[in-house]
């Protein structure tokens, strides 16, 4: 499609940057109700954008995606809430209609998701620093109940910064993806290519859900009955 | 001495922000003394000394599942308000973080998460609206997480040193038992329906069911090593706009 044709506008992307303030801070700082998770903040990214349908396309494709990295202590695991907005935007923006804008946008998300990894990283350093005088903070609460503040606020603006950043990149890689000549073979290459991911990437998370290899047997069960329900009719 | 109501609440309110100074060396320990501290207030009241000194000890190194960590701020403002020496309050800090960190990362980050999750992600396969779908998902996974917050204030207020009892009683493994197969039998539906809305975004060159046997037959060796195919999952995402361009340019 023509990169004028982007609906991406300023106020929009205001908006949008906003919202990836406050979905990064739900994914860990406060309050945690997980509208941070992709399924959710990708849907808000295209609705904001006039594709609430597309937008949860790429959510439910990048939530399977991001299963295997559960936020278990002090792991790293991408930070889903800008993630799933900056796709779910980017896909709204460059039409939300083809497989192409599709894969652009979800490479989009998973690049935002784990540049706010690492910045949540660095937050967690940063925190380390501002509570290390442990001695003042006893002497004084106020001053901790000003910390939480603080860190409220470094944590929205990380969301904020690393929405901004990511946003029109995204969008624009999205738009260029939608008019790539990309043939009916290319076509079934790339959905192939992204389903087979998917599968790949449930095989690998369930591992963190079931006690045992017994899950796969349930997934296929679902999988199999799912398949015979679609295709199997007269 | 009992607390009043009102820095009751604002305690449980606070557990929310209890990661909002999530760091290395102490994890969640400044965010649960933020927590505590308008019990402590209220205990130490007009004697600044025992303030600080309570602070300085919940200050200390803690870590828990963010929702199960309002267990902890119950029993451990019950043991401030009970007059507990300080050496067993410590002790008691320290048992506490194992069972609250891996109960609420087995049965909320692994069990209730994810099953809400693919409930919704099945219901927008089947056709469902987005609001609808994402509705799904946040109400009762909330309602499991606002309940488990009020559930482990209330019950770590009552129980105080015998909450470590109550929780090995709990019977979240009988309930992890019975969710996970429903969670994985609903992941692979998921999956199919998502496959399909996939293939369908790919227009007609793509045939629904080829691919999606052919992808079914990935997420089997996938089981058996996770890591290797989470990546190789990344790989294929990341290769097709390099195979896109090069079938463009070979064009």
């Amino acid at each position: 499609m023509p990169l004028t044709e982007l609906t991406l506008t300023p106020t929009a992307w205001l908006l949008l940057v906003a919202l990836g303030g406050l979905l990064a801070l739900d994914g860990v700082s406060f309050p945690q109700v997980m509208v941070s998770r992709p399924l959710v903040s990708a849907t808000l990214g295209g609705a904001v954008l006039g594709h609430p349908g597309g937008g949860i396309l790429v959510g439910a494709v990048l939530e399977l995606l991001s299963m295997r990295h559960p936020p278990y202590g002090a792991a790293k695991y991408p930070d889903t809430g800008p993630a799933g907005l900056v796709a779910g935007a980017a896909y709204a923006a460059a039409g939300a209609a083809s497989i192409e804008a599709l894969v652009a946008a979800l490479i989009g998300g998973w690049a935002t998701g784990w540049a706010g990894s690492y910045a949540g990283h660095a937050r967690r350093k940063l925190n380390g620093r501002l509570v290390a005088n442990t001695e003042a903070l006893a002497a004084n609460p106020k001053r901790l109940e000003r910390l939480v503040l603080g860190a409220l606020a470094i944590d929205f603006g990380r969301g904020a910064l690393i929405t901004a950043g990511f946003l029109l990149p995204a969008a624009l890689v999205a738009g260029l993806a939608a008019g790539l000549p990309v043939t009916g073979g290319g076509a079934a290459f790339g959905a192939a290519a992204l389903v087979t991911a998917l599968a790949a990437s449930i095989g690998a998370g369930a591992r963190t859900t079931a006690p045992d290899a017994r899950a796969w047997a349930m997934v296929l069960l679902g999988a199999l009955l799912t398949v015979t329900t679609l295709w199997g009719g007269p | 001495m009992k607390p009043l109501p009102r820095d009751m609440r604002r305690a449980w309110r606070r557990t929310f922000a209890v990661q909002s100074l999530w760091n290395y060396p102490t994890m969640i320990g400044a965010g649960l003394a933020y927590a505590l501290l308008p019990l402590l207030r209220s205990v130490n009241a007009g004697n600044p000394p025992a303030l600080e000194a309570s602070m300085r000890r919940h200050l200390e190194s803690f870590n828990a599942h963010p929702y199960l960590s309002a267990v902890a701020v119950g029993a451990l403002a019950r043991l401030e308000f009970d007059g507990v020496d300080e050496d067993e309050i410590r002790r008691f800090r320290t048992a506490l973080r194992g069972p609250l960190g891996t109960l609420g990362d087995r049965t909320i980050w692994a069990e209730w998460r994810p099953l809400c999750l693919v409930l919704a992600i099945t219901l927008f396969g089947v056709g469902a609206s987005p609001l609808v779908c994402v509705l799904a998902f946040l109400v009762p996974y909330n309602i499991g997480h606002i309940w488990v917050r009020l559930w482990g204030f209330r019950r770590g207020w009552e129980h105080g040193r015998g909450v470590g009892r109550l929780l090995r009683e709990l019977p979240l493994d009988r309930l992890t038992n019975r969710l996970w197969p429903v969670t994985m039998f609903l992941l692979g539906a998921a999956t199919v329906l998502l496959g399909r809305e996939i293939v369908e975004t790919a227009g007609p060159s793509a045939e629904s069911l080829p691919l999606l046997l052919v992808a079914g037959l990935t997420a089997v060796p996938a089981f058996r090593w996770p890591n290797r195919f989470g990546r190789l999952a990344i790989g294929l995402l990341l290769s097709i706009p390099i195979i896109w361009t090069l079938l463009a340019l070979a064009a």
